[in-house]
């Protein structure tokens, strides 16, 4: 393997980059002072992910939720399952699935090189029985139930589903009970076999570890395989709504909301400065230091919970706000009104100052956390930027980009989500 | 080792020195007995958060923040058995990450220092409209908790089991005894918190703590302290068996058992104590994870929580309303198990180890979050010394431990078709 330094002197760090011949990516970020080290093995295959292609290059679609069932059931296995490996170093391992991928992780401080092993090994190797997948079933539906009941995560979902047609990304994360109930040993197994390969994945490894060391394991572990990259069909959305207002109940205290805008894309993925920009845009017209925080506080609209952020992946992007308020409408109202302001007056040039040295700020303290580093490095290494090119595409950063952003809040492609309380 | 000073009675600077960070973290914590004066207390927290006579503004001083390179002052408020403790802290970038020369570790001590001593208030006024903004975002905070039900019904347990006790009490108060709190008890508040809270302030990073020692100093130079005792109740054994049920139109019911761990003072057999909880239902190993998820799939999550602060152990599952008694059956036999030793040494180590990694941090806030959470101790144990303890922890411990484990009140929460709740009103 061909290793890659970069390096950042301002930050005092360096990165290590290889690819496997088997086409998995890795990135290393060691840091000699610390004692636990955290390593994490994604897979571009998250819950967006709803059709694969057959052996006749077309899309065959797939019942919803599969990526997050997998990820539960990988942990198993014909002996020991993965927990009780990891008990033997120490680790503590998790997982997770989003919308675009799903990763394994594990943080610990001692015996790393044999918890390394452990988590490539795992991942690469699937168990399942049709009783085991059963069981799991059980486990899914009391997660699904939770979330049910969780308004934070249903008006995200609803407004997603107002907002969005046919793309994936208005479906559920673990999908639901009917759609996991025709999930079965077999599925899985070709699921698997499908996006498990190494030119798939990313193995991210942050903390107190030598770069070398890791890259020996590496060789030794993965399994030569031939791997090829999945494919995801990108079809164009239209550029307005489903609906322009959607409501649920469920037993809470206060409204809650969320408004969303579309943006119209034509290409799948946002550039890091597009991100880096609409992020620096949202804050300066949002955050806690803006002018319109502080009329919705002073109108007694919102909480300290209110905020805005991008949200965006493989064929989507849009801007969201979101808190409680006792009159979600009227907030939507003046968020629009203040955007429309922006649009036609400009961006406050001290806002964009402060809002930019923000993230800058925050995109140094990225590097502060081994978790934070670990996740970041595998976002980018799967959209295949160069570590730290984040920073530097924040120090650029200039007004001018910042103001073109903002066109993509347009009022005819707004949707709200509303939960309100029952009785 | 951390340096330990006293600044003033009962003042206690920590200071952690560390440049592998990027960040530094100034944490200030402060307990005064918890009471009917929380609502007042939690008020004048976040009326400090707000603004400061520098920064007369939420939005100014907010400003200042994003100008400090993104630095994030956060306050919070949590119970320490019997005590409610007040936090403020300020989180900002190294100094050496600075675009320009300037010193953002001396800036920010200043300015979370003068938020807690130089607020905004003048003639013993914090603002009638701030106090009423506060009033309703506090509110609102005590009447979001009903919307997490795990976090619900777990402190609806908590509130049933110490009905008697300080620790039964929410750490913000309640919506009426916010809604009482007239300025005039904001002010005594912040008065109050001068003089008598415990205090203690956990410098970790690459801050110079003499900076920061000489800036606290000289305002409690100022100030005439008279501090409080801390004291905490502890009750050995659960009285008589309570069950409570509430029924509420969700999806999934939430079912918790609260326990007596039999701990007689926060560090009474802690180290077995923990390990026990851990092994309990802590863990992915645990018996709660192990027997109620993994073998059983009655739940997606099912755990022992242990408050050493107050000696209580707490099993929260998420489930089916209709398996309660099923769950609890097992739960129970998991306890038995656990008591009678029927636990296999491996699972005691991985236990151990696991424990271990958890002592082990990565970041500012975990350390200064240790050093913090230690406010009410004489002793300040290091990661260290309390990762020795637990190591040396038998499995006779373990078990002894397990036996002083007494059910005390249950709480379940009941879902309820949302067409039935309707027609009860």
């Amino acid at each position: 393997m061909k290793i890659k330094q970069f390096t950042n002197e301002k930050l005092g760090e360096s990165v290590f980059c290889a690819v496997h011949p088997s086409g998995l990516e890795i990135r290393v970020l060691p840091k000699e002072d610390y004692d636990s080290a955290y390593a994490i093995f994604g897979v571009k295959y998250g819950s967006i992910d709803t059709a694969v292609k057959n052996d006749k290059g077309e899309f065959e679609g797939i019942p919803e939720g599969t990526a997050h069932f997998l990820e539960h059931k990988l942990f198993e296995s014909e002996d020991l399952n993965a927990f009780e490996r990891f008990a033997k170093t120490g680790a503590s391992a998790n997982a997770y699935t989003s919308f675009e991928k799903t990763a394994y992780l594990f943080k610990g401080s001692s015996k790393i090189d044999e918890s390394l092993e452990i988590l490539l090994d795992f991942v690469q190797n699937p168990f399942f029985t049709q009783q085991t997948v059963e069981k799991e079933q059980g486990i899914i539906g009391q997660e699904i139930r939770m979330y049910q009941d969780s308004p934070s995560w249903q008006v995200m979902f609803n407004l997603l589903r107002a907002l969005y047609s046919v793309h994936p990304v208005r479906i559920d994360i673990a999908g639901t009970q009917d759609s996991i109930a025709k999930i079965d040993a077999d599925l899985l197994y070709r699921l698997y076999n499908n996006f498990y390969n190494p030119a798939n994945m990313v193995l991210c490894v942050v903390g107190g570890v030598d770069p070398q060391e890791i890259f020996d394991i590496v060789d030794r572990c993965i399994k030569s395989s031939e791997g090829k990259k999945c494919e995801r069909k990108f079809e164009k959305e239209s550029p307005l709504p489903v609906q322009g207002y959607v409501e649920e109940r469920l037993s809470v205290a206060e409204k809650q909301f969320m408004l969303g805008f579309k943006e119209d894309i034509s290409e799948p993925l946002l550039s890091l400065e597009d991100e880096i920009a609409t992020s620096v845009m949202i804050d300066a017209l949002t955050g806690r230091s803006s002018a319109l925080f502080k009329r919705l506080i002073d109108e007694g609209l919102v909480d300290m919970g209110f905020g805005g952020e991008l949200f965006n992946g493989f064929g989507y992007s849009c801007v969201m706000f979101g808190g409680t308020s006792k009159d979600p409408e009227k907030t939507a109202e003046i968020i629009k009104e203040e955007i429309k302001n922006a649009q036609t007056n400009g961006i406050d040039k001290a806002a964009f100052e402060r809002s930019k040295r923000k993230a800058y700020g925050r995109f140094v303290m990225n590097y502060n956390d081994i978790d934070d580093t670990a996740n970041l490095l595998m976002d980018m290494g799967f959209n295949g930027y160069e570590p730290f090119a984040e920073l530097d595409a924040c120090r650029n950063l200039t007004l001018e980009k910042v103001q073109e952003r903002l066109a993509v809040l347009k009022e005819e492609s707004a949707a709200l989500s509303v939960i309100s309380p029952i009785g | 080792m951390p340096k330990v000073s006293m600044l003033a009675e009962k003042v206690r600077l920590i200071s952690v020195p560390s440049d592998k960070f990027k960040t530094g973290i100034i944490s200030v914590s402060m307990a005064l007995p918890l009471d009917e004066r929380a609502a007042a207390n939690a008020l004048m927290l976040f009326l400090l958060k707000r603004s400061c006579k520098e920064y007369p503004d939420f939005s100014m001083l907010n400003g200042k923040l994003d100008e400090l390179y993104g630095a994030s002052v956060s306050a919070g408020i949590f119970k320490k058995g019997d005590a409610q403790v007040l936090t403020m802290n300020i989180s900002s970038l190294d100094d050496r990450f600075a675009l320009t020369d300037e010193s953002i570790a001396e800036q920010s001590a200043e300015l979370l220092a003068g938020m807690i001593f130089k607020p905004n208030c003048k003639s013993g006024s914090f603002g009638a409209e701030n106090l009423a903004l506060e009033k309703r975002l506090l509110i609102q905070q005590v009447e979001e908790e009903f919307n997490n039900k795990r976090t619900y019904s777990f402190n609806k347990c908590i509130g049933h089991m110490c009905q008697n006790e300080p620790f039964g009490r929410g750490k913000y108060g309640t919506v009426e005894e916010i809604n009482a709190v007239k300025m005039a008890d904001v002010y005594a508040a912040w008065k109050n918190m001068l003089s008598s809270a415990v205090f203690q302030i956990t410098v970790v990073g690459s801050v110079q703590t003499e900076k920061v020692e000489k800036i606290f100093t000289s305002y409690f130079k100022k100030i005439d302290r008279t501090p409080e005792n801390l004291e905490t109740k502890f009750i050995l054994k659960g009285g008589r068996f309570n069950r409570f049920e509430e029924r509420q139109p969700v999806n999934q019911g939430k079912l918790v058992i609260g326990m007596r761990a039999g701990m007689s003072g926060s560090r009474d057999n802690i180290h077995a104590v923990t390990v026990m909880n851990d092994i309990f239902g802590r863990g992915t190993y645990s018996k709660l994870f192990t027997n109620v998820r993994e073998k059983l799939s009655l739940a997606y999550y099912c755990n022992s929580r242990l408050i050493s602060d107050k000696g209580i152990v707490a099993v929260e599952a998420g489930i089916d309303t209709d398996k309660e008694k099923k769950v609890t059956a097992e739960v129970l036999t998991q306890l038995t198990d656990l008591r009678n030793g029927k636990t296999e040494p491996e699972i005691l180590e991985a236990s151990k180890l696991s424990l271990k990694e958890r002592h082990t941090f990565s970041t500012p806030e975990e350390i200064a979050a240790w050093y913090g959470s230690q406010i009410a101790e004489e002793e300040i144990f290091t990661p260290e010394q309390e990762v020795e303890g637990i190591e040396a922890v038998t499995m006779e411990q373990v078990c002894e431990a397990a036996k002083k484990l007494t059910i005390d009140t249950i709480f379940m929460l009941a879902a309820q078709p949302e067409e039935d709740a309707e027609n009860e009103d």
